[in-house]
């Protein structure tokens, strides 16, 4: 139980954010995010951007895999989706960013909808599977259409906000960051809303979920509908970040990248998604930084680099052995232990 | 105990990560000199690690053979790589990295799809000549790509030096394409039906296979009723062109069985075992063991290394030769080491000797060297042993 966190109501009660302290940090990690473009170097930046990326996908698939547990294996497919919308927009209409954006998580929430329609009849790893026909189906309409550019894919122009062009990991920081912040506050938030508890309720026990009035197929095609949406708007940013959208771009892989992301972070929790893809993101670039420190690492580099990938293997398995509930559930332990720190630990 | 166990392995994971963080910082400092520096995305892990562990040696042999000579001008040249595990994001990350810490001039790519992603980066940074892996024919367009080139023909040009190889040992011949499902395997496939019929030969059948799919006996069935002289692979490592020349030998077929360049590796082709004596395709560079002709610089590299090596690791080699004399003209010519002045410099080569691994002068005129020859697999000598002169287009 923490200190100085009397709750009075339940609107106090539901806040997303509710101490002081958790304020002044939020406050420091906005004037952090808006310091680190002029301090950090190109490849920082753009390790940022694609790391930002990366939490809106992995956030949109928490919501269905760890808020609503439905498993899917679609959301590059879906990303695909938002891509190639995006990318069509921005090169055959020249339509504004934030409309494009916004009808490639559309399109990709359309998409979700038809690939969540098994989900009632199936569930876990049967579902998954069903999902995954979802990636076959895309890249065969992405590589056989002339409409997205064949296997050759399409070359996505730079969008243009308030007449400045976004073409540099610089620029784009300002417009990729600040959307991922959006869709994690509209993910925090769904979940004090009814539609919200409806998935959590359908996660614990979808039959109990039933009886107590949920309607099943609504919700759970609406879980899909909002994951795949997310995943949609990342990967529009992707298609303006990347500036090429081809077939294999969106690869079952990435999917399972996502997956992996999520239960290394920690299901059912926003901070889950975010340490997660943070962490499969980071960390293979971190371990290249700290073998560069070893020395002849250039001429080592053949040497260290499988050991590096097993290094990461064993880091993942590793977490999930000792912290099956994710990073997130570290987090929340460190936290635990500061809030009565130095009195006691 | 336990505690100050704990405590201890605090401190050194925040060494570790403090470390992480100044490691840029520290390169940042090494990279105020004059070495003109060569990066790469290079994939040493991954599916594509069997080339790119021949590849990084191939430059790395190179720049070393170089700087032993005095370097260019004066100049060492430094090679920075990165390994990618053949992940596009993973690449542009690299890439990133290493030109935030270096002022790079050169730099070599690891894929189609990361050549054409860094493209609208190298148009802006402006100073980078690029290369790579890929011989995407897509990128053979210097107006499009104006700051790459390929070492090498590209997938068309490839298909374009068997069609005339076929075209004169036997005109009017049958021809069979069998390629992947994938932008690798579909590349070539459209120009060079077009290109056939140019030639006078017969494209029968045209077989796309899934990628990453072995069952290939209904392919094999369609293959043997079209009954080509000649089957052209396109777009596979090494399977499933194994499982079709042994199903459709089993089912009597004559035909011949070609493959690209990264099929021809002589590792690759040995394991085909008995199904792959007589295979032929394309090389752009003569073999590691090839002793036909003079080639003083195969020689340097069998001395420095006496176990075979791989066709990447000679097209690696070659890319930090050319590379390397892109900036030796440039600096010749007193001028600034850009991506406009390196490729000028690069499309002035002309009847450029390779010190033999490439069996004729080269002269690149846009952003590829249509050159090759037909190499065909003798099992019994374990060995790829010329099937062709050299073909220039």
């Amino acid at each position: 139980m923490r200190i100085g966190t009397l709750k009075e109501s339940y609107i106090a009660d539901a806040a997303l954010f509710d101490s002081r302290t958790q304020k002044v940090w939020l406050a420091v990690a906005a004037a952090l995010l808006v310091l680190f473009p002029f301090i950090a170097s190109d490849y920082w930046l753009y390790l940022a951007c694609l790391v930002c990326i990366n939490v809106a996908s992995a956030t949109g698939l928490n919501i269905l895999t760890g808020y609503t547990g439905l498993v899917s294996l679609g959301q590059a497919a879906f990303m695909g989706l938002g891509a190639y919308t995006v990318a069509i927009m921005q090169l055959r209409l020249g339509t504004p960013f934030l409309l494009n954006i916004l009808a490639g998580g559309f399109v990709a929430m359309l998409g979700g909808l038809i690939v969540g329609i098994p989900s009632l009849r199936v569930k876990g790893l049967y579902l998954a599977i069903a999902t995954i026909a979802a990636s076959f189906i895309t890249h065969f309409i992405f590589a056989n259409t002339s409409f997205t550019g064949g296997t050759g894919g399409l070359t996505v122009p730079p969008a243009s906000v308030f007449g400045v062009l976004l073409d540099t990991s610089f620029r784009l920081y300002w417009v990729i960051v600040p959307v991922t912040v959006l869709m994690l506050l509209g993910a925090a938030n769904l979940f004090r809303t009814r539609v919200g508890r409806a998935f959590i309720a359908i996660r614990d026990r979808d039959i109990s979920a039933e009886v107590l009035g949920i309607p099943l197929l609504r919700y759970k095609l609406l879980s899909f509908g909002l994951s795949s949406f997310y995943a949609g708007v990342a990967g529009g940013l992707w298609a303006y970040f990347f500036r090429v959208v081809t077939p294999e771009s969106f690869p079952l892989l990435m999917s399972i990248f996502f997956l992996a992301a999520i239960i290394v972070g920690g299901m059912g929790t926003i901070l889950g998604g975010i340490l997660g893809a943070v962490f499969m993101t980071m960390v293979p670039e971190l371990l290249k930084l700290v073998f560069d420190l070893l020395p002849n690492s250039t001429e080592l580099t053949v040497f260290l680099s499988p050991v590096r990938t097993i290094i990461f293997g064993l880091l993942i398995i590793g977490f999930l052995v000792f912290e099956p509930h994710g990073l997130a559930e570290m987090w929340r332990r460190i936290r635990r232990f500061f809030h009565l720190w130095p009195f006691r630990n | 105990m336990q505690n100050s166990r704990i405590s201890q392995n605090r401190r050194s994971l925040l060494l570790a990560a403090g470390a992480s963080l100044a490691a840029p910082l520290a390169a940042h400092a090494q990279a105020g000199g004059e070495d003109i520096v060569l990066g790469g995305s290079i994939p040493m892990t991954g599916v594509f690690a069997f080339a790119g562990v021949g590849i990084n040696a191939g430059i790395s042999d190179y720049v070393k053979i170089l700087n032993d000579g005095g370097g260019i001008k004066g100049r060492k040249v430094r090679y920075v790589p990165e390994d990618t595990g053949y992940k596009v994001d993973v690449s542009v990350a690299a890439y990133k990295k290493i030109t935030s810490q270096n002022k790079v001039s050169l730099y070599y790519g690891d894929s189609t799809a990361f050549s054409k992603t860094i493209n609208p980066e190298l148009d802006r940074n402006g100073n980078i000549l690029m290369a790579g892996a890929s011989f995407a024919t897509e990128l053979n367009d210097p107006k499009k790509y104006p700051n790459q080139f390929l070492v090498g023909p590209d997938y068309t040009e490839m298909f374009g030096i068997l069609l005339r190889h076929i075209a004169k040992e036997k005109p009017g011949a049958k021809v069979a394409f069998v390629y992947s499902d994938s932008e690798f395997g579909r590349d070539p496939i459209e120009s060079s039906e077009a290109l056939a019929k140019k030639l006078g030969l017969n494209v029968v059948i045209k077989i796309m296979t899934p990628p990453g799919g072995v069952d290939v006996s209904t392919e094999v069935i369609k293959l043997r009723r079209a009954a080509p002289d000649y089957t052209i692979f396109h777009g596979y490592i090494l399977a499933p062109i194994p499982e079709f020349i042994t199903q459709g030998k089993q089912q009597g077929m004559t035909s011949k069985w070609m493959g690209t360049f990264w099929t021809m590796d002589s590792s690759t082709v040995m394991k085909m075992g008995e199904a792959g004596d007589g295979f032929m395709g394309v090389m752009p560079y003569r073999y590691y063991y090839d002793t036909s002709a003079k080639a003083p610089m195969l020689d340097k590299i069998r001395q420095m290394r006496p176990e075979y090596q791989s066709t990447a690791y000679i097209q690696g080699f070659l890319a930090a030769m050319l590379f390397t004399e892109a900036a030796k003209r440039t600096l010749d010519a007193k001028k600034e080491l850009n991506g406009k002045n390196l490729k000028a410099a690069l499309n002035s080569i002309k009847d450029f000797d390779t010190g033999g691994l490439i069996g004729v002068p080269i002269t690149i005129k846009g952003n590829s060297i249509p050159v090759g020859r037909v190499y065909k697999a003798d099992m019994k000598a374990q060995k790829m042993v010329p099937a062709s002169d050299w073909i220039a287009l």
